[in-house]
Order: C-alpha cells, then structure tokens, then sequence
C-alpha cells in the first residue's frame, strides 16, 4: 500500500496547521525572547512596542492565569521567564497584532534591562560547579574495578559529540480558537496533543476537559515537537484566551532554530579493557550531558543513554555514569534516538581506539563481542531473539567485507591526498518508553452505517506513514478494502491521555489499540452472524474480500449487508480499547529490570572517500542488514531507515552546532547550519531486511522502525577515521563529531595533541564531582 | 501605496492591490488561499516555496507580488489536469517520495523545471536540479526515483 496522503500531499491539499481556513478576526503572535544567556530581568519596557500600529495587546507573565509552569518532568521552566532568564532565545512576552508582521515588528522595539550574570555553556564546568538536574545515575554489571588487573590492555580516552537541530520543514505553529462557556479549541503541530492539553489547562488554570486539542499531520517533528511544541501553544492559548479571538502563532525558521531545544551535546570520558583477541573486559564511561537552562526530557533522555552506552555489545563488567549538566543554552531535547545515539558514539570510540592500539581491524572487535542470546544487558534484561550476529554475519556476506577491505587498502595503496575509508555499524536499540507508564496506546473505531470505518487513535501522523501503516493493520484484521477506512486527526476528545508520538512506538502501541478495537467489533459481528444464519461456531466466521465467510465458505452475505442487518439489529459498531504491552518494567533503584518490549538490530557497512588536502568528502556506499521483524509496509519502513539514516548521517558529518560562550548560537540560520541535502547522500544504499523474523511482540509480528536506523550514520565517523589513519598513520586523532571537512583538516593539520578545536572550553583532564546535588 | 497586478495562475487571471512589500509566497497563500505552496525558512533556502513563474522554478519567497504582474504562474495545485495526477506527482507516490510531505509541492514544482529542460535527466542531472530543496524527511533516494518514473513515463 502506498502512502495514504500521498494524493493529497502531491496536490498540495494537505493542511498543515497555518493552511488551515482562517478564522474571522484571527490575529497573530510574536515572541519576545531573552537576548541575553543569563541574568536578573531588572525591568521590561513595553511602551513604544504598544504604540506600533496594528498591535492588539502584549502578555508577559504576570498576565498568566494559572501556573507559569510548563516543565514536563521537573518544574523548573516557567512558560514566560518572570525574573531570571536562562538563555538567548528564551520567551519573555508575547505580541498580539492584526498580521504577523506588525507583531514582529513591535517585537523589536521591546527592551528589557537585564542584570547579566555568569553564563555556562559546558556541560563539565556545570557539573564542577553543581549544576545538575536530578541525580547523577550509574547502570552497572558484573566488577569493573576488579577487572582491570586481568585485561591485557586498557584505553581511556575523551569524546565530544555536538548537538543537532531538527529543521522539521513546518516550523512550529499553533493556532488557539477560544470557544463558548470557557473552552477552547487548539490546533497544534505537535507530537503530544496530551502533552499540549495538560499544560494549556495548567497555564490557565482549568481543567483539562476544557481543552481540545487537534492534529491532523506535522511537517516533521523527529522529537523536536514531542515536549516543544507545547510552549508555543500555551502562548497563543494564553492570548487568545485574554482576548477572546483566534490567535495564530507560527514561528519563522530563524525564530525556530533560535528559541527550541536540539538533540543534546555530550562530553565522556571512556575506559575499556580488553584481552589480546579483542574480547572486551570491562568498560567504564562517565557522560557529562549538556542538558540546556532546564529539564524538559533531559532526565529521560539521559536514560536512554545509560540503556544504550554497551551498543549491540555484551561486556561482563562495565560501569556507566551519566549526568544531565544544567547550562545557560536553550533546552536540549528529544531528537531521534532520544539519547541513545550518544552513548554508542563513546562505545565506538572506544572499540576504534582500542582496535588502534591493538593494532587490529575495528570490526574484529566489534565481531568478538557482538550480543549473543541470554547475554544480560547493563540494566539486566537479558537479549531475547538476539539477532545482533545474524545481521552482521548477512551483511559480511551479502556484501562481501573482504572483497570491500582489499578493493579500499588497494585503492589507498595507488593514491596519495585521496583516501578511503570503511567502517561497520551494528545497531542494537530497545523499543519502549523508558518511562514505563507511557507504554499505553488507545484507538476508536467506528463503523458507520454505510460499511465506512473512521479510525481514530492516540498517535499522531508526522511523515513517519503512521496512519498508512493504520489503515494496513486494520485491513488486515478487518478483511474489507482500504478505500472504505479514514484515519482522522489525533484529538484529545476522541483519545484521553495519549503518550506522546515517540520512542518509534506510535505502531506498535496505537496500532495494536486499533486491532484489539477492531476486533471487539468484529466478534460482536460474528456472534450476530451465528445468530442470524444458524451457525454453530463464531470463531469460523471470517470475512475476506468484503465476503462473510463461515469456515471458508460464502454465506450470502457481504460487508455492507452485515452491517446494515447489524445495525437493524442494534449490535454496537463501535468500539475503544487499549493496549498495554505486558512484562516491562524497570526499578529505578536498583537500575535494574525489563525496560524494553524487544530490541530492533542490525548492521551497516559505510564507505567513504575522502580528499585529504582539501577536507572535504563523499560517502560512497551504505549497505546494511536490518531487522523489521514482518513488516507491515515495506515501502514506508524503507523509507524510514534511509530517512533515519540521513540524519544519522548529518550528525556525525556536516551538522555542526554551535554555540560561543555567551550562549549565542552562532550556526542559526539554513545558510549556516548545514543540512544533508541531495549531494550529500550516500551515492549507492543497499538496504537487506532479514528475513523469517518473527516478532512476536509487535503488531502481525512486525517490528518498530522510526528511530534505530538514525545510528547507523555513526559508522560514517569511523570510516572517515579510517581514511584519515591512511593519511596520517602516526596521528591520534580526538574523537570529536561532527567530522565537518573544516574539523578533519584541522586534525590532519592541526595541532591534535590537544583536542581543543571546540569553541566549548575543555575541562581539565582530571576527576570532577559534583559540589552538590547528589 | 498599493500597487495593482494582474497575474494568472493555474489558468485563472486575478487583479488585486497589494502592498509593495507583500512576497509572493504571501499572495499565493493569503490572498488566493492556495496554501499548497509552502514556508519552510523564509530564506530561499530550503525550496518547499517553489511555483513555476512564466516557464521558470521560482522560490517564491524571494520574489515580490509587485514583481510577478503579468506573469503566468502555475503552483502545485494546477499541476493536475482533469482530477488525474501529472506523472511527477503519480511518481511521488508511486516510489514513496514523500514521508511529511510538507516539501513535497516544492521538490514537485523544481522537478517539474528539470523534465521541462531535460525530458530524459540522468541521475546526477536530476541531483544538480535538486540542489536547492531541502528533504528531512526521505533521505532523497526515493525523490530521485519519482523523478526518474515521472521522465520514464512523459518521455
């Protein structure tokens, strides 16, 4: 099947939420946001802003009804800074005008005197100073400490990897409808219509039955609007509800990129130690996490680090510690991967260094210590249907390793400023929220009298194919054409308390609420089948093709006669239900447990060329074995992985975040922020989904896709790496991503004894502990 | 001051005063509703702003109201002809070319310059057209491949 929307999105009839019809009277909002990192907001002058023409009124927080909070784990971000601000970009008051232009233009004529104070932005001096969000957390196996005395090499060594900004092409945009007897009505692009709900109540302070909020479909989110959307929608809420009239509140890009939260920077200190075969001993990483000016899913993101800091590996004795660093940036946040990605970047660089200076091919390592069934994870699960050694061993073969090795070492034998490289990836990511509770999906379906089907469910449709792969399931379960079903907006009336459209779980948990749904239907049909046509057996009753069969036979009936009669007969068509994958949990105490439903895994090999006097690279090739379970929908699952792949891609490559030290964000614009664009894929993506693997915790044994094929991108890093050891093989190079063409100059050029090449300064290379916190 | 133009788009000649100022993005959307053509950074840099002006891909973003009198433009919506999908926009679908589909009527209206100076584009050609429209989403393979069944089809 192919993608639902794709008529409408080809005819550029799909509404994002600012194509929506305009509403009479709708005025428009503007930000005012903090110019400075950090400070005591001394006084706001709002004077000569008023008396720009077409202004209706401006909000700052006092004007805030119910609580200035919208903090989704920890509430420490008010949803208008009060007295402090704590980033460049941070909200201080909103603007309501009759066009978006007259509001940003009183926008500027705002001032605000602001006393400045210190301004952070790295996460190490954070931590030496006690900025930390929560509690430093460690996930620990077997005895590390004990361990070292017997391995036959230890490396240690220090990995900084940057941020990454969304760029979903729909910036973030609300539009806020006050509707009668104190309720209003929010269209937002948002991957958490709950989320959006909950806090608009809290800031107006009513409850939340008075709220509704709509989606159809986001111009993109990859995290970026899961828990960021909702400030946005709380401001024009906040207007609109003072001012009774629809407001709309539509970011520009450069208002974007400045004001919402990215993927987090970490900075880690690694040691890894190893028998002279390669086998890994023990491993210790300490991640310092630049969580931003304050929580949002920092802690849970940080989670997901520890859970992925071992890869797809199995080490006996390993130690992980990781803490969220508060600084004067704006509020990383959930990007793809939700802090997973970081963690198997320090693995990596751990094995890479190692392998140097055991002086053995990467993948040998990578290979001995690959997960094998029953292996205990660090958070104790142990790998079930582990299919980390399947996929790498399909890859090594199907796309013939030795003969890649020969063709490359060959290649780089014959030339001299050009170089290549090659590097494996495998992937092992857990599918579930980490937060155990948001495990839950909810659908309802109707079935309408004419034999349609509206299904409504909690996930929302971002561009991930969610709702085709809906449509797919419930075909599936149904028996009856895909033409006759509609998947609706994402509508906190139809659907209560949805998680969040996130952790690549939207299929299986929203999509196996939509077969349980369907199937309460359906076995009320059959039993009324039985009744009327003397059937002894329900069970046999099916229907295929829009046929009702009884144990593979016609009955004379078809899909639209039985609900016409079932109708008459006043048997129910419609039906919510829930699902609730069983046996997760996880104890924070002692860190131990069974976080995941399963792990997707798979294995990518990546080449590259790289022109050494200049810097600059292509990646050639991307082949890899990946681990769908059954898919529901090929077409949309492959898309996915090339997507995720790109981004992964861009991160490790040209994505080059950056930030001074006054907080400023200095690659703040589409024309200094670079993103992979049609020259930068891989010029050859060969794609193998593995084969007979069953899955069955996933929908029709079907596996989750969204986020996993993001970190294969992170073998591109170590491909790069190899070409630059060809050209320089008495360099140590720090491993420090992006690997932007400017940065691998420098480490072939440059100084590498210090790896100061960041605009972010360096810590000492000593032990730092918190002040205070713990 | 208001300015007169008189443009025609997708076939259908409108007069309107707009400001000086007004984009034509802006015209397009908020004066003739048709909001297929879409904003991504305002900036000519990412291409989901693209319409056809007087046979040429345009971003329409960074071009003037004022400055499109006369024109002839065709946006996403008039790509279609009696309700059946022109072959770009049955490759999109067909080779799943879009995921948000938020870029889409963009990368549709820049292929549609390329097939126009290229009935039968080779892969690095269709890339080189390609070059100013920004995908998050897809990776662009399968934007490449749409493309690709759209000349197979024309041609």
């Amino acid at each position: 099947m192919k993608n639902i929307d794709a008529a409408l999105h080809t005819r550029g009839e799909s509404q994002y939420v600012s194509d929506l019809p305009k509403p009479a009277g709708l005025l428009y909002a503007a930000v005012f946001a903090s110019p400075v990192a950090h400070g005591e907001i001394v006084n706001i002058d709002l004077k000569k802003a008023r008396q720009h023409s077409g202004v209706i009124a401006i909000f700052t927080a006092r004007d805030i009804p119910g609580e200035n909070q919208i903090g989704p784990l920890i509430p420490d971000e008010p949803l208008l800074a009060d007295s402090m601000v704590h980033y460049i970009g941070q909200p201080v008051a909103i603007v309501v005008a009759v066009s978006p232009e007259a509001a940003r233009k009183a926008v500027k004529s705002i001032q605000m005197e602001v006393k400045e104070l210190e301004v952070i932005v790295d996460p190490r001096a954070a931590f030496q100073k006690g900025e930390i969000i929560g509690s430093p957390r460690t996930f620990e196996l077997g005895d590390v400490d004990s361990t070292w005395d017997v391995c036959d090499v230890i490396v240690e060594g220090k990995c900084e990897v940057g941020g990454q900004e969304h760029v979903y092409l729909e910036t973030q945009a609300v539009r806020a409808i006050p509707t009668e007897a104190g309720t209003m009505t929010l269209y937002s692009s948002t991957q958490s219509p709950h989320a959006v709900q909950r806090t608009v109540a809290k800031i107006l302070g009513i409850p939340s039955h008075r709220i509704t909020v709509d989606v159809k479909r986001l111009g993109g989110g990859f995290g970026g609007k899961e828990d960021q959307a909702t400030p946005w929608a709380c401001l024009a809420a906040l207007a609109a509800w003072h001012l009774q009239k629809p407001v709309e509140l539509v970011l520009n890009r450069h208002e974007d990129i400045l004001m919402t939260g990215k993927r987090h920077p970490y900075s880690s200190d690694f040691k890894i130690g190893l028998k002279k075969d390669g086998t890994i001993l023990a491993y210790e990483v300490r991640h310092y996490q630049n969580a931003g000016a304050s929580a949002d899913l920092s802690p849970a993101i940080l989670e997901r680090t520890l859970f992925h800091s071992t890869n797809a590996y199995f080490i006996p004795n390993a130690r992980i510690f990781a803490v969220s660093c508060r600084t004067n940036l704006p509020p990383f946040t959930a990007f793809r991967g939700f802090g997973g990605p970081q963690g198997m970047f320090v693995m990596e660089c751990a094995i890479a260094k190692a392998a140097e200076v055991l002086n053995i091919p990467r993948e040998e390592i990578q290979r001995k210590n690959l997960l094998k069934e029953g292996d205990e994870f660090p958070y104790g699960q142990k790998a079930e249907a582990a299919r980390a050694e399947v996929t790498w061993d399909k890859a090594v073969k199907t796309y013939d390793l030795s003969a890649i090795k020969q063709r490359i070492d060959k290649f780089n034998q014959t030339h001299f400023e050009v170089k290549k490289g090659y590097a494996l990836m495998p992937i092992c990511f857990g599918i579930s929220f980490t937060a155990t509770h948001l495990n839950q999906g909810s659908a309802l379906v109707h079935v309408y009298t004419d034999g349609s089907v509206s299904i409504t469910t909690g996930g929302v449709e971002m561009g991930q194919g969610f709702s085709t792969k809906v449509v797919e399931l419930a075909v599936k379960t149904l028996g009856i054409s895909p033409e006759r079903i509609r998947v609706e907006s994402t509508n906190t009336t139809r659907i209560a308390n949805m998680s969040p459209s996130a952790a690549s779980a939207t299929t299986d948990l929203c999509g196996g609420a939509t077969i349980r749904a369907i199937e309460q239907i359906l076995s009320r049909l059959k039993r009324f089948t039985a009744e009327q046509l003397s059937l002894e057996k329900p069970d046999e009753i099916t229907i295929q093709n829009e046929q009702v069969l009884y144990q593979g036979k016609p009955t004379g009936w078809d899909w639209k006669e039985l609900i016409q009669r079932a109708y008459m007969a006043r048997v129910s068509l419609s039906a919510h239900d829930f699902w609730a994958p069983p046996g997760i949990y996880f104890d924070r105490t002692t860190e131990k447990g069974h976080p995941f439903n399963y792990h997707v895994y798979g294995t990518a090999i990546i080449e590259v060329t790289l022109d050494c006097l200049r810097g600059i690279y292509q990646i050639d090739s991307v082949h890899l074995v990946h681990d769908l379970g059954r898919p529901v929908n090929k077409l949309v699952d492959i898309g996915q992985i090339e997507g995720g792949l790109a981004q992964g891609l861009g991160w490790m490559t040209v994505e080059d975040l950056q930030f001074d030290e006054k907080g400023r964000l200095l690659s703040n614009a589409l024309a200094s922020y670079k993103l992979p664009e049609v020259y930068f894929t891989p010029e050859k993506i060969d794609i193998t989904l593995l084969e007979k693997a069953d899955n069955p915790r996933g929908p029709y044994g079907s596996k989750a896709v969204g986020e996993p094929p993001l970190m294969y991108g992170i073998g591109v890093y170590f491909a790069l790496r190899y070409a630059m050891r060809a050209f320089a093989p008495d360099k140590d190079f720090p491993f420090q991503a992006p690997l932007t063409p400017e940065r691998v100059l420098i480490n072939l050029y440059g100084d590498t004894k210090s790896s100061s090449i960041s605009v972010k300064p360096q810590s000492e290379e000593k032990e730092v502990q918190p002040v205070s916190g713990k | 001051m208001a300015i007169s133009i008189s443009v025609t788009v997708n076939g259908k000649t409108y007069n309107h005063e707009v400001e000086p100022r007004m984009l034509l993005v802006h015209y397009l959307r908020d004066v003739l509703r048709l909001t297929g053509t879409h904003v991504g950074c305002d900036t000519s840099g990412c291409g989901a702003c693209t319409v056809v002006v007087n046979g040429r891909a345009v971003k329409s973003c960074t071009m003037l109201a004022a400055q499109a009198d006369g024109a002839e433009i065709t946006t996403i919506e008039g790509l279609a002809s009696n309700g059946d999908l022109h072959p770009l926009q049955e490759g999109f679908r067909e080779e799943h070319g879009l995921q948000c589909g938020f870029c889409t009527p963009g990368m549709i209206m820049t292929a549609w310059q390329i097939l126009q100076d290229n009935p039968n584009p080779s892969e690095e050609e269709i890339r080189h057209g390609l070059e100013g429209n920004l995908c998050r989403c897809t990776g662009y393979q399968n934007i490449v491949k749409a493309i690709q069944y759209a000349a197979k089809k024309i041609g």
